[in-house]
């Protein structure tokens, strides 16, 4: 039985229509850029609003810009910051946050904790590379935060810019707080 | 001082009507407009104004329109009069605090995220509220940090001028220690002179500050206050029952507050008669001691190697054991028990159950001993009553108040303050009886500076005084003509003369004082440890009876006798029947109906009526091997009484000793058995105060470690014994002491009480008052001519006190004996110079520290170091009547070296 069905069967057999309907797609990719990339190896470029990890951020000098206001902890949705704070014993009435913690397993990324931030000590950046063995590694600490803070800096301080926060460093010297100097410290104590 | 209290118990101001937004009020002529509008419970914004202390009128946002008038008035400062037309709402009114809160915020540096008020200010709120989004022209102040205080930080860039902290100092405390000064082009709060802050550190301006510019030490940047866990539960330190904050982060307890920080400022300038809400220095400031690391956390035995940690099973069982065992062996007679009043009540009546009927011994006692029982046993046999007979307000209301050897700034610095306002604001005339210059003697119209121990001979005086004016009261003559014949009689063996040489106060003075107290319409006594812990306390506070009931003072409204308590809950340890004397209620253990009913109640039959030995008997009867074992809540007795009455011997003659405390006291390093026992801030239950009030005591932690309630550990122990109590809550214990003393809760009022002098005064008066009366003189004439006192200091209470780090900052043990300037420069004693010390009991070398309080002849040492040992020095002296002990004072040598 001669149909026209089976001819094309035939043809399509005989010619291998299959393949070159795939060498098609192959060749056709050939010519233009590759979509995925090789990952590790190669990073997507990201746009400086992006919500990555956090990092806490210094002035130039060196110090903490952080004076512990809790005020992420509070405007935090999931409620995964925790700050402690003390008076600094090196710095007298300067007020500091002696712990900071972030459970980045909990953080949900959306910066609400960077707007509440007043002196911008908290900043989003572009490193979103967390996996570990150990999920308890992902409890951040000050330390890691800081470390966070200081290898991307430059992309913490794009974000700020991006989120409207901070335009360079002149504002950020701006937001700083100046605590007051302690009075008496030269005078004699009454008796 | 325009706006003093309009209404006081003597005039009654004119009722005025006024219009306030169409609505038609009546008010007091003279009281705060403020004060008017608020009592329509409209809010009007105010930042400066509280109603305990008069309207200052600096914040400018209480503004109202009066009709008449083209600018808005300051409602505080503006007097309520008749036919007034006040608006209080509207744009213009809005726009006009709008301003005012600006005005405030151009100079307010913008540091909310640092500042501990950040939360829990008055001007955020304000700021919030008007919507105030933008400054022109703001400014900042760049004042230092004043830091130099121990307690408080001055941030005067914060500060918005509102006079509150100042005020509160003035005018409630009556301490006035800050003041406002012009400095660096800014008015600002200074303490007095721009010297460091050095005042009682009550902390309340640091509670009225509507802003962060007063801020605490000891918790300074460590919170934001929406993290706290606010608890509110009772003081435990003295009588006054003050209620207060314990807030909380986590396990550790961050500042306390009081009614006070998170303040209504809505009030009658007349509520202040029911205190102002305010907290003392140890409140405040001495909660550490609470999650102290000193903490016992697990229960202990001793073995050969010295106390073990063991688990709690293990030690109660052992425990009761030993307990069985002793019971069995002795019989019920050698074993007691001591509590401490600091216990809830709630406890405190576990534990005399437990005593009674588990171990069915009536050795028990608690810390009222030491004083406190001589007022409730003097009362009780005169009068029928149990604890002080007025209420705060009456205090605040009398017209002359007779303080007695109560030196109640430092011991009960809260309830001072309903004296010095009844000095202070109703202008009554104080006759301050002390031998040092008290806070109250420099505010009191009469002081009377009494040579050491001779309080009691000048109420002698006082009465002696009273007979010879004829200041009676008429209606005696009638009611009960023999007792006073039988007075008249006694009293006529003492001259005034002999009793102005005893005290050392003229005559005149003793007549003057005499005339104040019985003419005045209310009249109150108040007397303290200068009268209850000296020798013969219980015949001096018979006499102070007298002297109320020869002036008719006993029965009239405002009138009566009153002490305040040392320890929390001193009264609950009366009415819970802490006391071998006492059953719960208090009723005389003596009463066949009384032992009856309880046990009946219980279901256990009572020990004798006899049986029960007090503190004094149960030390003794410790030395001499009658008692086996010894059961001790709390209590310290090897650190509390002096060395000489032996103590540590009659300790190490135990075959039990178990304690059961907080800490690791003197007397529970001799334990056999140490169990770890909660602080307040950890129980749930009621302390009565001494006015008699039940208030509340709530948990704000957990018990910290594996300590436990105290009553818990009692239910174990009678679980382990066999005798299983049935109680599982606190609950359960409540609802017997209601069954059993209905009333006694009373929704934490309390209740009145009626004293009744007429038993008393018919039935062997005669013959007991001519026994007490007739100067014996000096109990210890020992021709040593300083008279040594063991004083209390106001940063401390008892020995708990000294755990709290705060306090200890404040007031470390200086180790020095205080004496007047002129006694150093006699004895040409350098500022840090030493002395010896002799007195009959033993001599001791120690630092001497100026005091401008002391009098001439005297010495003192806090009572509440023990380092050098000052108070082994005393002799103990035992009352005959109410075996309470007394190491309070003695005569000593000084010798400069």
């Amino acid at each position: 039985m001669d149909t026209p069905a089976q001819t094309k069967r035939f043809l399509d057999a005989v010619l291998f229509r299959e393949i070159w309907k795939a060498m098609k797609v192959t060749f056709k990719h050939m010519l233009h850029r590759p979509m995925t990339f090789q990952y590790p190896r190669e990073k997507r470029t990201i746009p400086d609003a992006h919500r990555g990890a956090l990092g806490l951020l210094r002035y130039d000098n060196g110090q903490e810009r952080c004076v512990g206001c809790d005020l992420c902890e509070v405007a935090c949705p999931s409620r995964c910051i925790k700050v402690i704070s003390e008076e600094d014993k090196s710095l007298p009435l300067q007020r500091y946050a002696s712990e900071f913690y972030i459970d980045i397993t909990k953080c949900v990324f959306c910066g609400y904790c960077v707007e509440a931030c007043p002196v911008n000590a908290l900043a989003m950046t572009k490193m979103y590379e967390y996996s570990t063995h150990d999920k308890r590694t992902l409890l951040f600490d000050k330390e890691r935060l800081y470390d966070i803070g200081e290898q991307h800096l430059e992309d913490a301080k794009k974000y700020l810019y991006a989120h409207n926060q901070e335009d360079d460093d002149e504002e950020s010297r701006a937001y700083r707080y100046h605590f007051p100097q302690p009075i008496g410290k030269t005078e004699a104590p009454d008796s | 001082m325009a706006l003093k209290p309009v209404t006081t118990p003597d005039t009654e101001a004119a009722t005025i009507s006024l219009s306030i937004d169409g609505e038609t009020v009546t008010a007091k002529e003279g009281v705060s407009l403020y004060d008017v509008i608020s009592s329509m419970g409209k809010i009007v914004p105010a930042m400066c104004y509280h109603y305990t202390f008069d309207p200052f009128g600096s914040c400018g946002m209480c503004l109202v329109l009066q009709e008449g008038k083209k600018s808005p008035v300051r409602s505080c400062t503006a007097k309520a009069t008749e036919g007034m037309v006040i608006r209080t709402d509207g744009d213009d009114l809005f726009a006009a605090r709008k301003k005012a809160v600006e005005k405030h915020l151009s100079v307010h540096p913008l540091d909310c995220p640092v500042c501990d008020a950040d939360g829990h200010c008055e001007l955020q709120d304000m700021a919030f509220e008007h919507q105030v989004t933008d400054l022109a022209n703001a400014k900042q102040k760049h004042i230092p940090e004043d830091t130099r205080s121990l307690v408080l930080d001055f941030n005067m860039n914060r500060c918005i001028a509102c006079g509150e902290c100042i005020n509160i100092c003035k005018d409630v405390q009556r301490i006035d220690a800050l003041q406002f000064m012009k400095k660096g082009g800014f008015t600002q709060v200074v303490a007095k002179g721009d010297h460091a802050l050095d005042c009682e550190f009550c902390g309340d301006c640091l509670a009225v500050c509507p802003v962060g510019a007063i801020t605490n030490k000891f918790s300074k940047y460590v919170y934001k206050p929406w993290q706290l866990r606010k608890t509110t539960t009772t003081c435990n330190y003295c009588g006054d029952g003050c209620q207060m904050y314990v807030e909380t982060k986590d396990t550790e307890v961050v500042r306390v507050t009081s009614p006070l920080s998170w303040k209504n400022k809505w009030g009658d300038r007349v509520d202040t008669i029911n205190g102002h809400s305010g907290l003392c220095v140890r409140g405040r400031f001495g909660f550490q001691f609470i999650d102290s690391k000193d903490r016992l956390k697990e229960p202990l035995i001793r073995k050969e190697t010295g106390l073990v940690p063991t688990p709690w099973i293990e030690a109660l069982d052992t425990t009761a054991e030993r307990l069985a065992h002793v019971k069995s062996r002795y019989g019920s007679e050698a074993i007691a028990g001591l509590m401490t009043a600091r216990c809830t009540n709630e406890e405190l009546y576990v534990f005399q159950r437990f005593m009674r009927t588990v171990l069915g011994t009536n050795n028990l006692d608690s810390s009222a001993r030491y004083g406190h029982m001589n007022f409730v046993r003097a009362v009780h046999h005169a009068l029928g009553i149990n604890r002080m007979m007025n209420t705060s307000a009456d205090i605040t209301k009398a017209k002359a108040i007779l303080v007695v050897g109560a030196n109640v700034t430092e011991t009960n610095p809260v309830a001072s303050l309903r004296v010095k306002a009844a000095i202070g604001t109703y202008k009554a005339s104080a006759i301050v009886v002390d031998s040092m210059q008290t806070n109250l003697a420099k505010l009191a119209s009469h002081p009377a500076m009494v040579k050491p121990g001779t309080e009691g001979t000048f109420v002698k005086g006082l009465v002696k005084s009273v007979l010879e004016q004829d200041l009676i009261d008429p209606d005696l003559a009638s009611q009960d003509p023999q007792a006073l014949a039988a007075l008249k009689a006694a009293a006529h063996t003492i001259s005034l003369e002999t009793v102005a040489e005893e005290t050392g106060v003229p005559v005149e003075m003793i007549q003057e004082a005499a005339r104040v107290f019985a003419e005045a319409p209310r009249s109150v006594i108040v007397c303290g440890e200068g009268i209850l812990r000296q020798h013969d306390g219980y015949d001096h506070t018979l006499s102070l009876i007298d002297l109320a009931w020869v002036t008719g003072k006993l029965n009239k409204p405002g009138c009566g006798i009153n002490t305040f308590a040392e320890e929390g809950n001193e009264q609950g340890a009366v009415d819970m029947g802490v006391a071998p004397e006492f059953l719960p209620g208090p009723e005389a253990y003596e009463q066949a109906t009384a032992r009856q009913k309880f046990s009946e109640a219980w279901g256990s039959t009572l020990p004798d009526a006899q049986a029960g030995k007090s503190l004094v008997e149960i030390l003794e009867d410790c030395r001499t091997g009658k008692i086996k074992a010894l059961y001790v809540v709390g209590e310290n007795p090897l650190a509390t009484l002096p060395k000489s009455f032996g103590v540590e011997e009659a300790l190490s003659q135990l075959e039990l000793l178990i304690c059961q405390d907080p800490f690791m006291t003197e007397t529970a390093q001799h334990a056999h058995v140490v169990f770890p026992a909660c602080t307040f801030a950890e129980k749930d239950g009621t302390v009565t105060n001494q006015e008699g009030m039940v208030q509340f005591v709530r948990p704000a932690l957990d018990p910290l470690g594996e300590s436990a309630l105290d009553w818990h550990i009692m239910v174990g122990l009678a679980n382990g014994m066999g005798h299983a109590l049935p109680y599982e809550t606190t609950q359960d214990i409540q609802a017997e002491i209601r069954r059993l003393l209905p009333g006694y809760y009373n929704l934490g009022q309390p209740r009145p009480v009626a004293p009744d002098p007429t038993a008393y005064l018919r039935n062997g008066y005669a013959e007991s008052v001519d026994a007490r009366y007739g100067v014996r003189g000096r109990t210890q004439e020992s021709g040593r001519p300083y008279g040594l006192k063991l004083i209390q200091l106001i940063y401390h209470s008892g020995k708990l006190s000294t755990k709290a780090s705060g306090l200890m900052d404040i007031s470390p043990n200086t180790g020095a004996l205080r004496m007047s300037l002129e006694e150093c420069e006699r004895l040409g004693i350098a500022e840090g110079g030493r002395v010896r010390v002799t007195s009959d009991q033993g001599s001791l070398e120690l630092g001497v520290q100026a005091d401008v309080n002391m009098l001439p002849g005297t010495c003192a040492f806090p009572e509440h170091f023990n380092d050098p040992p000052v108070k082994d020095l005393v002799r103990v002296v035992v009352d005959p009547v109410t075996r309470v002990p007394y190491f309070k004072s003695t005569q000593v040598t000084i010798e400069k070296l």
